[in-house]
């Protein structure tokens, strides 16, 4: 079986499964970008992120605090209700991860109060209720994003980099990367200008590599990206494998450099080395 | 059998019974009577009999009057004992015009009568004498009565069947009115079971033990539907935890051969674990009707978005994928719907060989996905039940059940069959 993690996602360029979702994703950008002067996120550049977890469970919160602590990034974590309320109240996050369940209170509540202030903060709710309703629920109420528990570490940090690219770059379309440049509106990819025809697969599996840049990415986490994790097909990752070989030589004949990695037969790492 | 009709059959019944046997005492009743009445005349012509002798010293003469024949015949003495007899009245037509004789012989006929054998002796010789009347109005008269009386058991009996028949469409009509309440009841909405206007205790009491079982219900419901979210809260976290660690451990460089198999062991079991945790979820919510939005799905879009999500499996397995689809509008739950279509694919692909076949249909009829894989059929009564695994299979053994599950919850059949080399699972749209 497969949990809609996608279905209601509303990382636009990575939601490949729900064509009215991402039209309306897409209309939005463009809706957008006519108020904005076109801007784009260069992905090598270091920009500070300011991130606020919101998480009980001490086990997960020092993993997510770990994997999204690159040099500059800012995490600051709680573990309560009343914490929270008073966290999200003083400082302002890029994005705040969101646990629904809380000792002393329901994340629901921290949720209706960003909103009735006005906060520009990203939210993205991460649950174990995996129940329509509180899904519903939280998208109606203004979160971003909603991610079922448990997940990939790889999985949460391209849902917050697509929130973040919303939020703070004003729903920037491009997506810089050395040579590399991603048209998210039009999805495109350019290696110095010229045009790499990409699957729709192999380019969200490109985004999803660029969002974790730098880190190990597992093949069940990018197997249960590219098919939701109902796949099932446990054990037999080779589709895998023959994905990632198409990705590296098609950049590699346009003239890119090879990024990516793979990582003791584990995954794979997109890095600059 | 409707309880009216049951009643009214027990009810029949005995009235017939016990107006027959009435009717048996009652003619019995009336027959001793008017045979005592008839006795009590006969003693008086005995009597009178007795008083000519005595005063004459010889036979009256034999006269025939009506309904009464007389005869005396000598007998030796003391041979006679007196006793009342149940006879036959022999009636001779009169000699009227009316009645003519025929052939020689004398015409009459034969009645019940009453007799009565009795002696007198005149002189010294002793006589019987048989006194007889005729029964024939005292058969009328208890003929009568009897009609009568049966008359009145038929009128009474219609009487009673037909206000059986009123009393009882009336005054059950508040049970009715709950069952249908019942019928349309489910714990999912919020509908509560509506008071019945009725004077009577026992349907008071049935309407309240009805409302009050379907708060209990709900209720209960609702427990459960807070247990399965907690119990998935309480198991999906420490999930959460192994793979945010493995995640987290990967970052760190320099794994040995040995160590990256481990890891790789490990990560595909917490992935295992946690799809066979959502499964039983999953059919925790399915069973207990969880999952019940309808929304209009084009079956067809949904297979074609299907096929998409799986083509690069298919093609890394070398499967040859043959499709005839038609247009299929469903209502159900795209969730499950979805659901139900990965499941389906994922068993086509993972029961199949390299280089295999998978073909799917789609018509108003029905959905089927047939695939190549091992050459003998399936137990069909196996397949369907939890934890069924095929050797060798890495599923969860939940899939079929998930899916029959859903099928049963859009109202659905899926069937299983074998033909030429092929598995095939058909999802049928009509025949319940």
């Amino acid at each position: 079986m497969r949990i809609i993690s996608s279905s209601f996602s509303t990382t636009g360029e990575m939601n490949q499964r729900n064509p009215k979702s991402f039209k309306s994703a897409v209309e939005n950008y463009s809706a957008k970008s006519k108020n904005h002067p076109k801007s784009a996120v260069i992905f090598n550049k270091k920009i500070a992120l300011k991130i606020l977890i919101i998480e009980d469970e001490e086990g997960l919160r020092e993993s997510i605090e770990e994997y999204f602590s690159e040099a500059g990034n800012i995490c600051e974590t709680v573990a309560n209700y009343r914490d929270a309320l008073v966290k999200v109240n003083l400082y302002r996050y890029d994005c705040i991860l969101l646990d629904i369940t809380l000792p002393g209170g329901n994340g629901i509540d921290i949720l209706k109060n960003l909103k009735e202030h006005n906060h520009p903060d990203g939210v993205l709710i991460i649950s174990a209720k995996n129940s329509l309703d509180d899904r519903l629920d939280g998208l109606n109420l203004g979160a971003d994003d909603y991610l079922v528990k448990p997940f990939h570490l790889s999985e949460l940090k391209a849902r917050v980099s697509a929130i973040i690219r919303r939020k703070t770059f004003n729903g920037s379309n491009l997506l810089i990367f050395n040579e590399i440049t991603i048209d998210l509106l039009a999805k495109e990819v350019k290696v110095d200008k010229s045009l790499v025809k990409l699957t729709r697969k192999e380019y969200a599996l490109l985004l999803y590599f660029l969002a974790n840049k730098g880190k190990v990415v597992s093949k069940n986490a990018i197997a249960e990206h590219l098919w939701g994790d109902g796949i099932d097909m446990a054990n037999n990752f080779d589709f895998i494998y023959s994905h990632i070989k198409n990705i590296r030589k098609k950049l590699m004949e346009a003239g890119c450099n090879d990024y990516i990695q793979a990582a003791y037969g584990m995954g794979y790492k997109f890095t600059e080395q | 059998m409707k309880l009216s009709a049951k009643y009214n059959r027990v009810n029949f019944i005995t009235t017939i019974v016990v107006m027959l046997i009435t009717g048996l005492v009652y003619y019995q009743a009336i027959s001793w009577i008017l045979t005592r009445q008839k006795d009590k005349d006969l003693k008086v012509e005995e009597q009178e009999i007795f008083e000519f002798v005595r005063l004459n010293h010889h036979l009256p003469q034999i006269f025939e009057s009506n309904d009464q024949q007389i005869s005396f015949s000598e007998a030796p003495s003391g041979s006679v004992r007196r006793e009342f007899i149940n006879t036959v009245y022999f009636k001779q037509w009169g000699k009227d015009a009316f009645h003519r004789k025929h052939g020689g012989k004398i015409r009459g006929e034969y009645e019940a009568g009453r007799g009565l054998i009795t002696s007198v002796s005149v002189g010294d010789k002793y006589y019987k004498v048989r006194i007889v009347e005729s029964k024939v109005e005292t058969e009328d008269l208890i003929r009568l009565i009897f009609t009568i009386t049966i008359g009145v058991i038929l009128l009474l009996l219609l009487v009673l069947l037909t206000t059986n028949w009123l009393i009882l469409n009336r005054l059950w009509r508040p049970f009715y009115g709950i069952m249908k309440e019942l019928r349309l009841f489910s714990v999912t909405d919020s509908k509560e079971i509506s008071k019945q206007d009725t004077a009577i205790d026992e349907f008071k009491e049935l309407n309240h033990a009805v409302a009050e079982m379907a708060a209990k219900a709900k209720h209960d419901y609702k427990d459960l539907k807070i247990f399965t979210e907690n119990a998935s809260h309480e198991l999906l976290t420490p999930i959460a935890v192994i793979n945010s660690k493995l995640d987290t451990l990967i970052q760190t460089e320099n794994f040995s051969d040995r160590q990256s198999k481990l890891l790789n062991d490990l990560y595909s079991a917490v992935s295992r674990l946690n799809r066979l945790n959502q499964s039983l979820l999953l059919l925790v919510k399915i069973e207990n009707r969880l999952l019940h939005e309808r929304h209009p799905i084009n079956l067809r879009e949904l297979v074609e978005e299907m096929i998409a999500q799986f083509e690069e499996i298919f093609h890394d397995k070398g499967l040859k994928l043959t499709c005839n689809l038609d247009d299929k509008e469903i209502s159900a739950s795209p969730y499950l719907a979805e659901i139900l279509l990965n499941n389906l694919f994922s068993n086509a692909v993972r029961h199949n060989y390299s280089g295999g076949e998978i073909r799917i249909g789609l018509n108003a009829g029905c959905l089927t996905m047939q695939n190549t894989g091992d050459d003998n059929p399936l137990p069909v009564e196996k397949i369907f039940t939890r934890f069924h695994k095929s050797s060798g299979s890495e599923g969860s053994g939940l899939g079929l059940t998930i899916s029959r599950q859903i099928c049963e919850n859009f109202g659905y059949k899926l069937n299983y069959y074998f033909s030429a080399g092929f598995h095939t699972f058909v999802v049928d749209f009509i025949n319940k």
